[in-house]
C-alpha cells in the first residue's frame, strides 16, 4: 500500500513538475469532496458538478471527486462545514458572494475568513427585468412610473444580493419599492410573470427562459459595459442588446455575483497552490467555456490578492447599505 | 386536436427499441433509490446527468423521467412494510398500507399501492396532453397570497379529524411548526431557534424527523408488543397481486377523486404531499368506512397513493411551461435541461416539439413500464417481511442510521433521528397523532413564506385573502372544511363523556 | 414499570418545556411588525405560547386520572421495558461508535452482536449476515451513489 502510493505521487509528480512545478509539492492522496452551498440543481450546484465533469474527464488528479450538497441555510451550512473541517484540504467548498455577506447580516457561525480563499471563477450579472406588457422600455420610465411607491420588487431570498441591490436601486432612483424575497430567483420569475410583481433583479439564466417565451423582458443590465455578444435569444434580441443602466439614467455602474471557491481554513500554502492551479486547468478547457456559454455567466478568475482586493470592495459596498437599513448583526 | 397528432408523432420518438431499454433502466435504477430511504431520486438524477451529456436530449430525458417514475413506485415500498416513507408525499400511504402488511396482506397492500398509483400518473398524464397550455395559464395565476391559501386548504382538510385527543393534536401540529421554523428564514433572512447548536441553521430534514418518528418509533413499538414472524404463507403470491389490481375498479369513486385532488395540488403549486394528506383526509371523512382508516383499509391506500403520482406528474408541466421546478428532482432535471442547451419555459412547446412531445409519450410508456417491473418485484419485496424480526430490526436500524446520515452527510442527523425516534414511540404510546406533526414539518414553513409574503404585499392587510375570486374560493373552502366536524358535533346531542372519548382515543390514531 | 400517568406526565414536561424553548428563543428574532413585514419571531413564538398551553393542559389531564386513565394504568410492564431496552440500547451504542469505527465496520458489528449474543442465530450466520451488510452498504452509497458514509477516527488513524 505504502510502496504504491509513493510510486504513485511519485509518477504523478513527473507527470505535472513539466506543466506547472508550483503545484509540485502537493498532491491530493484521498478522494476529494467538493461542497456545494446550494441544494441539488441550484447555480452553484451546476458549477460543482461542472468542475467535477472537467477534472474527471481529463482525469486532472488521480483521486476520486464527489459533488456533496449542503444548501441549507441560503448555503450557510455548507460554510460552516467548512470551518469545522480546519485543516483538511479534502474539502473543497463552491460557494458565492454570500460567504462574506451573510455573516454581515445574520447570526451564523462563521464568517469568510474562516475559511481559505481559492478563487472567484464565473461572475453572474443581474438585470432589472419587467412584466412584457408594462407601459415602460427603459429604466428611467421605470424610475418615473416607482415614484408611485406602489412598485413590487421581488427577489431570492432576504438581505443577500437581490435585496441589496433592490436597496441601491431604492437610494440612486430615489425611490421606495416593496421588496417581497422568494426562495429562488426562478419563483420570483414566475410570480413576475402572474403579474403579481412589477419587476425583480435577476441573474440571465434564471429568467432566459421567461424572456425567450416573451412573458417578461430586461430593461438594463448592472455592468460597466453591455454584455458579450452571443447567439439572439428572442427573434430579434441578444444579451448584447440590452442597454447598460447607466446608459439609461439609472446610476449603478457595476453589480455581479461571483461564484467562488474555497478551502478550509487552516491549510498549507503549497495545498492551496494546488487548487488553485487545478482550477486554472478547468478554466482551460472547452468545457468550462461551454457551461459559461451555457449558463450565461461572464468568465472571470480571480485569486490571491485581486480576489482578496474584490472581496473587500464588495464587502464596503455591502457594509454600507446593511448599515444604512439598520441590518448589521449587533 | 393538434395535441393528438403531436402526441402520436411523440410515440414514434418514445417506443423505439433504445429508448425502451433506457426506460427499463431508469426504472430499475428508480426503484433502487426510491426503496433505499436517504437516497432519493434526486440522488440518481445527479448520478445519471453527467451520463447523459452525451445523448440526444429526448433520450436522456427519457432516461431521467422513467427513474422518475420508479422511484416513485420505489419510495411506497418502505411505507408499507416497515412504515419508512421515504419522501413525504409517502407518509399518507403509511397509515393504512402498514397495517396491512403487517396483518399479513403485504402483496394486497403492495399491488393496491402501485395500481392506483399508475392509475393517478395515467390521469395526470392524460391532463398535461390535452390541457397543458390551459394548465400553464392556471398556475400563472397563483401569488404569496393563493399559495397560502392552497397550503391553508391542505391543512384544512386533514387536521381535526383524526381520532386523537383535541388539544394532543394541537400540540403535535404547533410543534410541528416549530420545527419547520428552524434555521435559516426566507422572508427576513435570519437565523431562528437554532439553541446554540450552529449547524442547526441547515434545519431539520423531513427525512432525518420521519424515519425516526416512523422508522425507530414503530420498531419500538414493535418490539415492545413483541410480535416476531408474522403470519404471511410462504409461497409466492402471483395470483394476489392480479387479484388486488382486479379490485381497484371497485373503488372508482375513491381512484377518481383522488386522481381530481391530485391533479388539482400538482398544477397550483401545493404539490405531491399536500396532494396525498389532502386525498387521505376527505377520503377519511367522506367514505362510509372512514372509522376504519388506519387498519389497513384498501381505500386508505388507494387514495394517497393516486394523488401521490397524479400531482407528481401534472407537477412536471410547470417545470416544462414555466421553468419553475416542483420538486427538489425536477430541479436537478431542469439544470439538465439547461446543460442540454434547452432552458425551461413557455418556448420550450413551440421551438423543440420533439423534445416535448416525445416525453410526454415517454411519459405513458414509461409508466407502464414502471408498473409492470414494479409489479414483478412485489413478491420479492413482500418476501421481504418472512425476515425474522430479529434480523430484520437491526437492518432498519441500520437503514434509518444511514438513511438520516446520507441527506446532509450529517452525524448530528443521526442523533437527532434516535432521539425523534422515542418521541414517536412516546406520541404511539399515548396516543399524540403523528401525521399533523410530520404534515407542519414538511409545509408549515411554506405555508409561513406565504403568508409574510401576501402581508409585505398588502402591507399588513388581511383583505388580500379576499382579492378576487379565486383566493377567496381558497380560503371559503378551507375555513368550511375546518368548521364542517365542529358543525355536524355541534348538530349532535351533547354526549361527550371522557368515557366516549376514551374509546375514540384508544381507537386509531393518525 | 412505568404507570401510564407518569408517561404521561413526563411527555407533557418534554413537549412543554421545547415550547418554552421556542418561545424565548423567539424573542432573539422579534415579534410583531416591523417594516420588513411580520416579524421572523412572531409565528414561532405563538406556535411555543401553544405548546406551552397544550402541554399544561395535558400535564393536569396527566395528573388528575380520568376514569380514561384508570382504565389502563400500566404503560410498559417491565418485561416490555426490557424488550425496548433489549432494542434501544444497542442500536444508541451503534449510533455513539459510528465516529470513532465508521459506517461500516460500526454496523457489522452491531448486526453481529444483536444476532449473535442472544443467541438468534449461529456465530457463523451472525458473522455472515454482519459482512454482507457492511459489503452491501459499501457497494451502494459508496460506489455506485458515490455517497461517502464515515470511515470513522480509527480508520483514518490506521492511514486508510
Amino acid at each position: 500500500m505504502r510502496g504504491t502510493s509513493v510510486f504513485l505521487l511519485s509518477a504523478s509528480v513527473a507527470v505535472f513538475a513539466a506543466s506547472a512545478p508550483a503545484c509540485a509539492a502537493w498532491q491530493p492522496q484521498k478522494p476529494i469532496e467538493f461542497v456545494a452551498t446550494a441544494g441539488p440543481g441550484g447555480g452553484t450546484d451546476n458549477m460543482a458538478r461542472a468542475v467535477q465533469n472537467i477534472i474527471t474527464k481529463y482525469k486532472l488528479t488521480d483521486q476520486p471527486v464527489v459533488v456533496v450538497n449542503k444548501g441549507g441555510g441560503s448555503g450557510a451550512e455548507g460554510y460552516v462545514y467548512g470551518k469545522a473541517s480546519a485543516g483538511d484540504p479534502y474539502k473543497v467548498i463552491f460557494g458565492t458572494s454570500n460567504a462574506w455577506q451573510q455573516p454581515l447580516v445574520s447570526k451564523v457561525a462563521f464568517n469568510y475568513t474562516d475559511l481559505t480563499p481559492i478563487a472567484a471563477m464565473a461572475q453572474d450579472e443581474f438585470l432589472l427585468w419587467v412584466k412584457q406588457d408594462a407601459p415602460y422600455k427603459t429604466a428611467g420610465d421605470y424610475l418615473k412610473a416607482a415614484a408611485s411607491g406602489e412598485f413590487k420588487m421581488g427577489g431570492a431570498q432576504s438581505k443577500d444580493t437581490d435585496e441589496v441591490l433592490t436597496r441601491m436601486i431604492e437610494k440612486t432612483g430615489n425611490v421606495k419599492l416593496t421588496y417581497i424575497p422568494f426562495k429562488s430567483g426562478a419563483e420570483a420569475a414566475v410570480q413576475l410573470a402572474g403579474g403579481h410583481l412589477d419587476s425583480h433583479v435577476n441573474n440571465p439564466s434564471e429568467s432566459l427562459g421567461q424572456w425567450r417565451g416573451s412573458t417578461q423582458r430586461p430593461l438594463c443590465v448592472f455592468s460597466p459595459k453591455r454584455l458579450p455578444a452571443g447567439p439572439k435569444i428572442t427573434a430579434t434580441e441578444g444579451w448584447s442588446d440590452i442597454p447598460t443602466c447607466t446608459e439609461q439614467g439609472l446610476d449603478i455602474k457595476q453589480y455581479e455575483q461571483p461564484r467562488t471557491v474555497w478551502l478550509p481554513g487552516k491549510v498549507t500554502p503549497e495545498q492551496a497552490a494546488y487548487y488553485v492551479d487545478l482550477m486554472k486547468k478547468v478554466q482551460a478547457t472547452p468545457e468550462w467555456k461551454d457551461y459559461i456559454e451555457k449558463s450565461s455567466q461572464i468568465d472571470t478568475f480571480l485569486t490571491g490578492a485581486d480576489f482578496d482586493k474584490f472581496i473587500k470592495e464588495d464587502l464596503e459596498r455591502v457594509r454600507q447599505v446593511a448599515s444604512e437599513q439598520g441590518w448589521l448583526v449587533k | 386536436m393538434d395535441n393528438v397528432s403531436e402526441l402520436l408523432h411523440g410515440f414514434t420518438i418514445a417506443v423505439t427499441v433504445p429508448h425502451l431499454a433506457l426506460m427499463a433502466v431508469g426504472v430499475l435504477l428508480g426503484i433502487l433509490v426510491g426503496v433505499l430511504p436517504g437516497l432519493g431520486a434526486p440522488n440518481g438524477v445527479s448520478l445519471l446527468l453527467p451520463l447523459t451529456f452525451g445523448m440526444q436530449p429526448v433520450s436522456a430525458i427519457i432516461l431521467l423521467s422513467s427513474m422518475y417514475w420508479g422511484a416513485l413506485f420505489g419510495g411506497s415500498v418502505t411505507s408499507i412494510l416497515f412504515n419508512i416513507p421515504g419522501e413525504p408525499s409517502s407518509v399518507a400511504t403509511t397509515f393504512d398500507g402498514y397495517p396491512m402488511a403487517r396483518d399479513g396482506r403485504p402483496t394486497t397492500a403492495l399491488a393496491t399501492a402501485f395500481g392506483s398509483a399508475a392509475f393517478g400518473a395515467l390521469v395526470g398524464v392524460i391532463l398535461i396532453t390535452f390541457l397543458a397550455s390551459w394548465v400553464a395559464q392556471v398556475a400563472l395565476a397563483f401569488g404569496p397570497a393563493e399559495y397560502f391559501a392552497v397550503y391553508f386548504l391542505a391543512f384544512a382538510s386533514f387536521v381535526g379529524m383524526g381520532g386523537a385527543a383535541p388539544i394532543k393534536t394541537v400540540v403535535a401540529l404547533a410543534i410541528g411548526f416549530a420545527i419547520a421554523a428552524i434555521g435559516i428564514d426566507t422572508v427576513s433572512g435570519s437565523v431562528r431557534l437554532t439553541m446554540g447548536v450552529d449547524e442547526l441553521v441547515k434545519g431539520v430534514n423531513f427525512v432525518v424527523a420521519v424515519m425516526g418518528l416512523f422508522g425507530i418509533g414503530e420498531l419500538l413499538v414493535a418490539v415492545e408488543e413483541e410480535f416476531h414472524a408474522r403470519a404471511v404463507s410462504s409461497k409466492i403470491e402471483w395470483r394476489e397481486v392480479f387479484r388486488a389490481i382486479g379490485r381497484l375498479p371497485r373503488h372508482g369513486v375513491a381512484l377518481l377523486r383522488s386522481a381530481a385532488i391530485g391533479c388539482w395540488m400538482g398544477i397550483t403549486p401545493g404539490g405531491p404531499t399536500a396532494a396525498s394528506f389532502m386525498s387521505y383526509g376527505i377520503a377519511r371523512r367522506f367514505s362510509r368506512r372512514g372509522r376504519y382508516f388506519g387498519t389497513g383499509e384498501v381505500e386508505g391506500i388507494i387514495s394517497p397513493e393516486t394523488a401521490d403520482h397524479a400531482a407528481g406528474t401534472s407537477a412536471l408541466l410547470p417545470m416544462l411551461a414555466l421553468g419553475i421546478p416542483g420538486s427538489a428532482t425536477a430541479a436537478v432535471m431542469m439544470g439538465g435541461l439547461m446543460i442540454w442547451g434547452l432552458n425551461p419555459g413557455p418556448m420550450l412547446f413551440v421551438d423543440q416539439k420533439d423534445f416535448v412531445w416525445g416525453l410526454i409519450a415517454s411519459m405513458y410508456v414509461g409508466n407502464i413500464v414502471a408498473v409492470v417491473l414494479v409489479l414483478l418485484t412485489v413478491p420479492v419485496f413482500a418476501a421481504l417481511m418472512r425476515i425474522p424480526f430479529v434480523v430484520i430490526a437491526p437492518l432498519i436500524v441500520i437503514i434509518c442510521v444511514v438513511g438520516a446520515y446520507s441527506v446532509s452527510n450529517s452525524y448530528l442527523d443521526v442523533v437527532m433521528m434516535l432521539g425523534f425516534g422515542v418521541v414517536g414511540y412516546l406520541f404511539k404510546k399515548l396516543f399524540y397523532p403523528l401525521a399533523p406533526l410530520v404534515l407542519a414539518i414538511v409545509i408549515g414553513d411554506k405555508a409561513e413564506d406565504a403568508f409574510r409574503q401576501s402581508m409585505l404585499m398588502s402591507k399588513g392587510s388581511l383583505s388580500i385573502f379576499f382579492a378576487n375570486r379565486l383566493v377567496t374560493c381558497l380560503v371559503v373552502s378551507g375555513i368550511a372544511l375546518l368548521l364542517l366536524p365542529l358543525v355536524l358535533q355541534l348538530a349532535r346531542p351533547f354526549r361527550k363523556s371522557t368515557a366516549g372519548e376514551t374509546s375514540a382515543q384508544e381507537k386509531v390514531i393518525i | 414499570m412505568i404507570s401510564r400517568r407518569a408517561l404521561e406526565l413526563a411527555t407533557a414536561i418534554l413537549t412543554g418545556s421545547f415550547g418554552v424553548a421556542v418561545a424565548v428563543q423567539s424573542l432573539d428574532n422579534g415579534i410583531g411588525w416591523s417594516s420588513e413585514g411580520v416579524e421572523s419571531g412572531t409565528f414561532p413564538f405563538l406556535t411555543g405560547l401553544i405548546i406551552v398551553a397544550g402541554s399544561l393542559y395535558n400535564l393536569v389531564r396527566g395528573a388528575v386520572p380520568a376514569a380514561s386513565l384508570a382504565s389502563v394504568p400500566v404503560a410498559i410492564t417491565s418485561i416490555e421495558l426490557r424488550r425496548l431496552a433489549g432494542l434501544f440500547v444497542p442500536a444508541a451504542i451503534f449510533v455513539a461508535a459510528i465516529p470513532l469505527l465508521g459506517m461500516y465496520v460500526a454496523s457489522a458489528a452491531y448486526v453481529f452482536a444483536v444476532l449473535a449474543i442472544p443467541k438468534h442465530q449461529s456465530i457463523l450466520r451472525s458473522g455472515v449476515t454482519a459482512a454482507a451488510t457492511a459489503l452491501a452498504l459499501y457497494v451502494v452509497f459508496e460506489r455506485m451513489f458515490q455517497v461517502s458514509l464515515p470511515h470513522g477516527a480509527l480508520a483514518a488513524a490506521l492511514g486508510l
